[in-house]
């Protein structure tokens, strides 16, 4: 209650009611003070000894953002009105970083793929008034990245000088929640390294920091595994449309250099019939109907289990899912060999599921990964899953606290709220009148609103690691790929790293001064007003 | 099992021509054919116009720069050996027929509706022998190019069609006016992503360009004479449309077939306008914006003060005679009564002339509509200005049906020309949510998003007495830009706006006289869009990439 106090008065005391951090740090004060950045600006590591590498670069992107958004302040006059005060203000030459602990122990890449809830993302930023030092402090090189990506939102531009009216400013701030994340499916449709690359770049600007990289599905096996190269040779679109292990290793690397870890998803037993070019005997009723088969029997489970602990060295995550959602019944009915393999075993399909899911879980907490599933192998099945398995609720929202009541930690990923590929009408061919299965279109405001504890005890809260919003890309590719998810999943960004209960009304003059920031750093979101009303803060409003 | 032996019989290859849209009269064969490395387009007539010249240069362009594989698993691979084997073609000849008038693309495109000639015929024969194009017209020889680079795929190095011979009989469009709306003030587009939309806009024939460029939001139009009102009443002085820019996107639409409506929407949507000419404003930028206006910013003409109407209709004079269009829109959508109840000048007006509001719209639409008409253009007008005042409207008045596409049928019983724009199908910005801040659960007005089938299925004849077809002039998808920008235009139009643009070209039936249906059109809508991405034009797939190769395979 304090802090959102904090933020409201805050908001109404600042000369321009647009303040553009996104996500809103969890304290802040600001002045009415104008400033410019001097022309020669530095930003400087004190008494930080062994400073990495990523953490030298992570201050180079900043300064190429204070030299390059070129950013006017969304205002009628663009901030015209602001010159003399501009003119006249006192400059700030520089930024100094330091670590409470004075060492750096870890670069950004290694704290960023640190086991969740251990991670130590919080900082405190000072700047004054009076054009002396401006000081950044983290008790890590991760929690100084996300200093730095908020020191970079502050300015604005002006003919050329970068300025901001709100001076002086103090920012101490941490996330609510460990998991934010975004979730792309890269297997309906594929997406080159630079689209990824983008996006991880837009997702570290709100501080997102998890991909959940859905890469393989039914309809294409982008992802190429060492021992099991078949698989993409034979999955894969084309041979130009895989993700190869150095791909891979690029985009690993290239995420936990900007505070984000990388979730690859292998989705079994359902969601694989792609599998079957290389090796059909592993795969019930192959594309007969692609969203509708499952693996079974012995040699399936090995087969699956060497597939997962493989395709895990690529990353280095703690955390890998095995998916599990969305397992067709039928298919398995209608497949003889599966059918045959029951009966030998004398096992019901759940059984069978069982074993399956303890045989690739247990490969994967070999290889020292935690699982994470689609809610339906806690909700719909009767399988064992290790206590620390993290379930992600995709359903539907009100699914989150029966997972909790199971006692697993959970990931909100709920198609009521998140799922970004919504709207869009039905894909399915020959469907004249069909909409999205999920309609209607998931706004920002609807996601915004999400309550991550709605109907779950204190201690059921605890179990809530943040969440995330989601691109299925049946309708989506490259070409839309920007304007699809943002500035839209910056809004679960801010749910998960400010806490909820956040008022649309206040986050929209913010929400548009992101979209307009990515925009000029060459990530295209898309427009959520007229200009004319986003240089006019709450004058569209539905109440203004 | 079964399900698999169905699904084996659907994969087997369908005809999937990649023609869009699909000619109207169309015989193909099976036969590969490669092009050749010199081939060239000859221009076989007499004082070819530079604008048709420009027109085979891109051509020759485009089937080389392309490189679009066949939408086939394989991407064509299997074709190898065919193509090894298939005879090369090395020229394209081009003629007009015989005492057809010479003139330049530019000047045919914008013909008044009804008057063009956009027919052509095409053959391809399979032996490697010249392909021959032929039409009454300049702009009939540039719909015959577009349907020829559409036959060419590329595999490693070799470009090839795999269905000649190709006999194309008099291919003409079934509606003139094929149109794509695109409004420019609710948020500004740069010239180049109008010239872009315009280039997608031409690969699939469509023939009008309808700017709403002006609205309450902004005001980007430079008008000569008027040029205060762009300045003050752009967002920016560098998100404004000079007069050379308008000239720049006029020409480039002409030379690509494309005739330029423009729209000043009036006397409503104008309140922009009071930046710089407040004096003509009722209820300007209203903090309560909802009693007076559909949307936020308020603002309208003061359509009885005599002053306005003077100065809207030098307005109109003003920039309608720099355009080459014989058409010209006013607009005249959701005009609100409220805003002019509430404005003691406009009732001072009302009471000094002794006139109803109604009569008031009438002598400000006969004013601005004169201007328009003196200067030998057609006014068009949305849908309200026929259907829900008694305005007083020439003859040859073409009216946009916007609101359903119910109400079609009852503008062409006023005898008033249609073109259909109806929100409940042609809208492409529904769907996306409410725009209004401050409004966590609403959707859009127009919700559901409507989707290319939807597009596809529309009937430009339900309702309409046979007697009253020939005022269906044809119809347009839409773009409302509330929540677009250049960052999303291309990938919310494309391909969902090429259904119009076929189901007017193209009629009822399909060439083998079957009705169109959206299981047939699939495939080469598919085509279309990954024909649109290769040429820089940010399309959607519509399906995964596995489906768009397996026609037919990912049907309900």
């Amino acid at each position: 209650m304090k802090l959102s106090t904090f933020v409201v008065l805050s908001v109404l005391a600042g000369a321009s009611p647009t303040f553009a951090l996104w996500p809103i740090p969890q304290q802040i004060t600001t002045g009415t003070t104008p400033l410019r950045l001097s022309s020669g600006f530095s930003i400087k590591l004190s008494g930080i000894k062994n400073a990495p590498t990523d953490l030298n670069d992570a201050v180079s992107r900043t300064k190429g953002f204070l030299q390059n958004d070129k950013l006017q302040a969304l205002v009628p006059d663009r901030g015209a009105s602001s010159a003399g005060a501009v003119k006249g203000a006192k400059t700030i030459k520089s930024l100094t970083l330091s670590l409470t602990s004075g060492e750096a122990t870890k670069s950004i890449a290694e704290e960023a793929v640190a086991e969740i809830g251990t991670r130590s993302e919080g900082y405190t930023l000072t700047i004054p008034a009076d054009g002396s030092d401006a000081t950044l402090q983290a008790n890590s090189t991760l929690g100084l990245f996300r200093g730095l990506t908020t020191f970079s939102q502050l300015w604005y531009d002006l003919s050329g000088t970068t300025y901001t009216l709100e001076a002086p400013i103090h920012v101490v701030d941490a996330p609510a929640y460990p998991y934010r994340g975004f979730m792309l499916d890269t297997a309906r449709n594929f997406f080159p390294v630079e689209d990824i690359k983008r996006t991880l770049d837009a997702m570290s600007w709100v501080k997102i920091n998890t991909l959940h990289w859905h890469v393989v599905d039914s309809q294409s096996f982008p992802l190429v595994v060492p021992g099991f190269t078949e698989l993409s040779a034979k999955g894969a679109y084309s041979p130009s449309s895989i993700y190869s292990p150095s791909d891979v290793k690029d985009i690993v690397q290239y995420a936990a250099q900007r505070g984000i870890d990388v979730l690859a998803e292998i989705d079994t037993p359902g969601h694989t019939s792609v599998i079957s070019k290389a090796f059909p005997e592993h795969i019930a009723c192959p594309e007969a109907s692609p969203w509708a088969q499952f693996a079974n029997g012995n040699a399936t489970t090995n087969f699956t289990a060497s597939l997962l602990s493989s395709a895990s060295t690529l990353f280095s995550s703690k955390l890998f899912s095995t998916g599990g959602d969305e397992i067709n019944a039928n298919c398995y009915t209608q497949d003889g060999p599966t059918q045959d393999d029951l009966t030998k075993q004398g096992k019901t399909f759940e059984q069978a599921l069982d074993t399956f899911t303890q045989v690739t879980h247990a490969a994967l907490k070999k290889a020292g990964k935690t699982a994470v599933v689609w809610e339906e192998m806690v909700l719909d099945h009767t399988v064992t899953l290790a206590n620390d398995t993290i379930v992600m609720v995709w359903i539907s929202s009100t699914d989150a606290a029966s997972v909790a009541a199971k006692g697993f930690r959970l990931v909100h990923a709920p198609s009521d709220y998140f799922y970004l590929d919504c709207g869009g009408g039905g894909w399915v061919g020959n469907n004249i009148n069909g909409n999205s299965w999920c309609d209607p279109f998931k706004t920002w405001q609807k996601a915004y609103s999400f309550n991550p504890t709605a109907n779950m005890t204190d201690e059921q809260s605890k179990l809530v690691l943040g969440g995330q919003q989601l691109l299925w890309t049946e309708q989506s590719g490259p070409s839309n790929l920007d304007p699809i998810v943002w500035p839209r999943a910056a809004a679960s960004a801010e749910l998960f790293w400010s806490g909820p209960g956040g008022d649309v009304a206040k986050a929209l003059p913010r929400l548009h001064d992101v979209a307009y920031r990515f925009v000029q750093r060459g990530v295209r979101a898309i427009s959520l007003q007229p200009e004319w009303c986003a240089l006019r803060a709450g004058a569209c409003d539905l109440d203004a | 099992m079964q399900l698999i032996q169905a699904l084996l019989l659907f994969t087997v290859p369908l005809p999937v021509f990649s023609l869009w849209p699909i000619p109207r009269s169309l015989q193909t064969g099976t036969s590969f054919l490669k092009l050749s490395s010199g081939f060239d387009i000859s221009l076989d007539f007499d004082n070819a116009p530079s604008d048709l010249s420009d027109a085979t240069s891109r051509t020759l362009t485009h089937i080389r720069s392309d490189k679009l594989e066949r939408l086939t698993v394989g991407r064509g691979a299997n074709d190898a050996k065919a193509i090894s084997s298939a005879p090369s073609i090395s020229r394209l000849s081009v003629s007009l027929s015989k005492g057809a008038t010479v003139r330049p693309i530019a000047q045919e495109a914008v013909q008044p509706l009804g008057k063009r000639s956009e027919g052509y015929s095409l053959t391809v024969p399979a032996d490697g022998s010249q392909a021959t194009l032929t039409a009454n017209s300049t702009l009939g020889l540039l719909r015959g190019l577009t349907t020829f680079e559409q036959l060419w795929y590329t595999q490693g190095d070799t470009i090839y069609a795999f269905q000649t011979p190709v006999k194309i009989t008099n291919d003409a469009p079934a509606y003139p006016y094929r149109g794509l709306m695109l409004d420019t003030a609710r948020n500004f587009f740069a010239v180049a992503d109008i010239k872009r939309t315009l280039d997608a806009m031409s690969m699939v024939k469509m023939s009008m360009f309808h700017w709403h460029v002006t609205d309450s939001q902004s005001f980007p139009l430079e008008i000569p004479g008027f040029t205060d009102i762009a300045q003050k009443g752009a967002y920016s002085t560098t998100q404004l449309y000079s007069t050379s820019d308008v000239q720049s996107i006029v020409s480039y639409a002409a030379q690509r077939g494309i005739d330029v409506l423009v729209e000043i929407d009036m006397p409503g949507h104008s309140g922009s306008i009071s930046a710089a000419r407040p004096e003509h404003i009722a209820c300007p930028q209203s903090p309560d914006w909802s009693s007076v206006a559909g949307e936020p910013p308020s603002g309208q003409l003061r359509l009885a003060a005599p002053a306005t109407i003077n100065f809207t209709a030098s307005m109109l004079t003003a920039i309608a005679k720099t355009l080459p269009s014989t058409l010209f829109s006013t607009g005249g959508d959701e005009v609100n009564d409220n805003c002019y109840a509430q404005d003691a000048p406009t009732q001072a007006e009302l009471k000094a002339s002794n006139q109803t509001l109604e009569q008031a719209l009438d002598t400000f639409t006969k004013a601005t509509h004169k201007s328009l008409i003196d200067l030998g253009k057609t006014p068009v007008v949305w849908e309200e200005m026929a259907l829900e005042h008694n305005v007083t409207l020439a003859n040859q008045t073409v009216v946009i049906v916007w609101i359903s596409s119910q109400n079609a049928a009852a503008v062409a019983a006023k005898n008033l020309h249609v073109v259909h724009g109806p929100s409940d199908y042609f809208y492409l910005d529904c769907g996306a949510g409410e725009w209004i801040g401050n409004d966590p659960s609403g959707n859009s007005w127009c919700d559901p998003f409507k989707t290319w089938q939807k597009a596809y299925t529309f009937n430009p004849l339900a309702n309409i007495p046979a007697q009253k077809t020939p005022l269906i002039l044809g119809g347009q998808q839409l773009l409302w830009t509330e929540q677009s920008s250049p960052e999303n235009v291309d990938s919310i139009v494309w391909p969902r706006a090429a259904s119009s643009a076929e189901v007017f070209w193209t009629g009822p039936t399909l060439p083998d006289g079957t009705p169109l249906s959206v299981e047939t059109a699939l495939p080469r809508l598919h085509d279309i869009r990954y024909r649109m991405v290769q040429r820089g034009i940010k399309a959607i797939a519509l399906q995964p990439q596995w489906c768009a190769l397996r026609p037919g395979a990912c049907d309900g």
